[in-house]
């Protein structure tokens, strides 16, 4: 084994929180170490510059990792949730769509709204300044001014194009009497920061152009300029720890070579995922984990969605992928039978006519034979897709857990995953689904179908997109894995960055919040480096 | 070609790719300006993508699965040849989905299908993100919302509410989505 030099801070994953926390870090002069098990995924790697990128989409670049065959991963067994998320530099962010919701204050005290929930450690002013920081890193387009959410900066980047799908929805909620706000997004609607202007094209699973950023395009280059060492093909087999309980590095294997090195490190920060994260820390001797919660708690949100057929050309193969948002149904009202609330988070239409006739989230399919064609007529071009989103509550027993009888091909332990929605999960999507209705309604669609995303023997296979819970943050070290600053309560020169930590999912896509945090963490990491790496007990909470 | 019961094995290679050719123009008939399947090469994408993704014995037993339903096509007439895939489709569900879905795929990325759906009045690009669909700029002063609707909790209005009457942890709710 070869051993190399010690580090400030080692960072275990390149994707958005990894290349976050290092930016800060190696900018305030820190020695900052990455290791990362996946490779540079360049620009000309994508599929959008193929005509077979649908394909491509479906199968070697498909998000779900049990349905792609790809060396840079790791094997997840799941018996419920499709397992989405890409191992790479940048992470998820090669092939996410980058909606950019926040959360909204009361996400952060469920405890005191209904106590199903657990309150967060810290609130949502808290958070606030770093959400502006993180748009701006990013470069956010969208509207300030929703009256739905607090105050907010005016967006880095103005409103992306107000599509014919956006007015069609926008008329549809104005009949119903529902909120609706142009959605933000983690893409650029003019040219920022050396990177081009969304040009519409509508293939909003990651964006080699960078225009939706993608980590490795928007943050990494800032980082690695910074001075972040960045290694690849560095797959950690373990976190390492002394005597005295603090961590001492990470034992990795370099898949290139096959040698297996050590770093060491006064911190390490774990940035590997809902998923990696519980993972590693369970595969390492069970670090961090005095309160039994790593792992435990997973959190997808609760997910129905619908595809409406309107007689109108909305041409929603055009353009960024994603309209609209609904906040109408985004807090608690428990007439509706169930806490907690939910988002309508409007789409477009798939980019590719494939996808029309074979397939979308509904997964409604063209005729074959002679209809196929009138069939494709009246639908291409008039389709509209919504996703309804929804703030689930935790169960321990939805969790990531390690497989007892099966090694990956480095001899870790393979990650279990397991989800069931619980019965307040289940009244909501009851009720999403019912909405969804009244949306078709009011489009006055000629045609729409819906999605529960239940499989034929009902068990629930949401696509998840978002993990997180698994090492959540808290006040009370029995019920949590990290504290608000995201420090291990056991120990204490180990943060994770990661959507592990958030103690409740909101009713928006987390990317937003997950990197928001992750500079915060970092910022405190920076501030009190020397306080950090010279005591062995946390001082305060 | 010989029937279910006398499936020659291997199958020869001309009747084989003439089996495919004619699945996919039952399946993408060529029609008012549609081009078939077949004339845009589907079967070719169709037998590379199943080796690529269920080995060469999945494409020989798609073609076994197609005799088996009543092919080969020669010599049927258009609903014979319909009743022939109808015949596949339910006797090998899941195969002959998977074989229709890449069909369909296969067909929409060929170029000539891209100048049908245009000559329809549609801007469609089979490389969309090359040169991007222009767009209109987000016009504030009209597309900015004016309806006024929507609120939020702020943190220090958020209240306890009582959830006694929910009996979440009594009730079950089955069953649940579709299937109500």
């Amino acid at each position: 084994m070869k051993s190399n030099e010690t580090c400030d801070v080692l960072i275990i994953g390149a994707g958005a929180t990894g290349s976050l926390a290092a930016l800060v870090l190696a900018r305030a002069g820190l020695d900052v170490v990455c290791l990362e098990q996946g490779a540079w995924v360049e620009a000309g790697d994508h599929p959008h510059y193929s005509t077979d990128w649908l394909w491509q989409q479906r199968t070697n670049w498909n998000a779900d990792v049990n349905q792609r065959h790809h060396p840079d991963d790791y094997p997840v067994k799941s018996d419920s949730s499709q397992v989405l998320m890409w191992n790479g530099v940048g992470g998820s962010t090669n092939v996410y769509g980058a909606i950019w919701p926040r959360y909204r204050p009361s996400d952060f005290l469920k405890g005191n709204e209904h106590g199903l929930q657990p309150n967060w450690p810290i609130a949502y002013e808290d958070l606030a300044p770093f959400y502006e920081a993180a748009d701006r890193l990013i470069g956010v387009s969208g509207l300030a001014g929703d009256p739905a959410m607090p105050p907010r900066e005016a967006c880095p980047t103005g409103p992306l194009p107000f599509s014919r799908t956006a007015g069609k929805l926008a008329s549809t909620f104005d009949r119903l009497g529902w909120h609706w706000w142009p959605a933000e997004a983690g893409v650029i609607s003019e040219d920022y920061d050396g990177r081009p202007a969304c040009n519409g094209c509508g293939i909003c699973n990651g964006c080699p152009r960078g225009s939706m950023s993608k980590y490795s395009l928007s943050i990494w280059p800032k980082a690695l300029a910074a001075g972040v060492r960045l290694r690849t093909h560095a797959r950690v087999l373990q976190i390492e720890t002394a005597i005295d309980g603090r961590a001492t590095g990470a034992l990795y294997r370099d898949r290139n070579s096959g040698i297996d090195e050590f770093q060491p490190a006064s911190i390490v920060i774990v940035a590997a995922n809902g998923v990696g994260t519980p993972r590693l820390l369970l595969a390492s001797g069970n670090l961090a984990n005095q309160s039994d919660q790593v792992g435990r708690n997973l959190l997808h949100h609760t997910l129905v969605s619908a595809e409406l057929w309107v007689d109108e050309p909305v041409e929603g193969h055009t353009g960024y992928v994603a309209s609209l948002i609904s906040r109408e149904f985004a807090e608690t009202d428990i007439g509706r039978g169930f806490v907690n609330g939910f988002n309508f988070n409007c789409l477009t239409s798939p980019a590719g006519a494939g996808d029309n006739a074979a397939g979308w989230i509904t997964n409604n399919k063209a005729p074959w034979g002679r209809d196929h064609h009138r069939w494709f007529e009246r639908h291409f071009g008039h389709t509209i897709g919504i996703h309804v989103i929804g703030d689930d509550l935790p169960n321990p027993d939805n969790r990531v857990s390690l497989d007892p009888d099966r090694r990956d091909a480095d001899g870790i332990p393979v990650a279990k995953l397991h989800y069931r929605p619980g019965e307040n999960d289940r009244r909501m999507m009851n009720f999403m689904l019912d909405r969804l209705v009244d949306v078709a309604g009011a489009a006055d669609a000629f045609e729409y179908k819906l999605q529960d995303y239940r499989d034929k023997d009902g068990i629930y296979r949401t696509p998840a997109w978002h993990m997180i819970g698994t090492c959540r943050m808290g006040d009370n070290p029995e019920t949590s894995v990290v504290n608000g600053w995201g420090r291990s309560w056991d120990v204490p020169n180990l943060f994770i960055v990661d959507g592990s930590v958030l103690p409740t999912g909101g009713v928006v896509n987390p990317t937003p919040t997950i990197s928001a945090l992750a500079l915060r963490t970092a910022g405190y990491i920076r501030d009190h480096f020397r306080e950090l790496t010279g005591r062995t007990r946390l001082a305060d909470a | 070609m010989a029937h279910s019961s006398e499936v020659p094995d291997p199958l020869d290679p001309a009747e084989a790719a003439r089996l495919l050719a004619d699945l996919v123009d039952v399946l993408l008939p060529g029609a008012d300006g549609w081009p078939s399947g077949s004339a845009v090469g589907v079967q070719g994408a169709l037998a590379t993508r199943i080796i690529l993704h269920r080995g060469e014995a999945g494409l020989d037993a798609l073609l076994k699965a197609i005799l088996s339903a009543g092919g080969p096509f020669s010599g049927h007439d258009e609903a014979g040849c319909i009743a022939i895939v109808e015949a596949l489709e339910r006797n090998e569900p899941e195969r002959f989905g998977w074989a229709r879905d890449a069909a369909f795929i296969a067909y929409y990325e060929s170029p000539f299908v891209a100048a049908a759906i245009e000559a329809r009045g549609h801007a469609y690009d089979l490389r969309p993100h090359m040169t991007g669909y222009p767009m209109p700029r987000f016009d504030l002063a009209r597309d900015t919302p004016k309806h006024g609707r929507g609120h939020y909790v702020p943190t220090d209005a958020v209240r306890a509410i009582d959830i006694s009457g929910l009996n979440l942890s009594s009730d079950s709710t089955l069953p649940w989505g579709l299937k109500r």
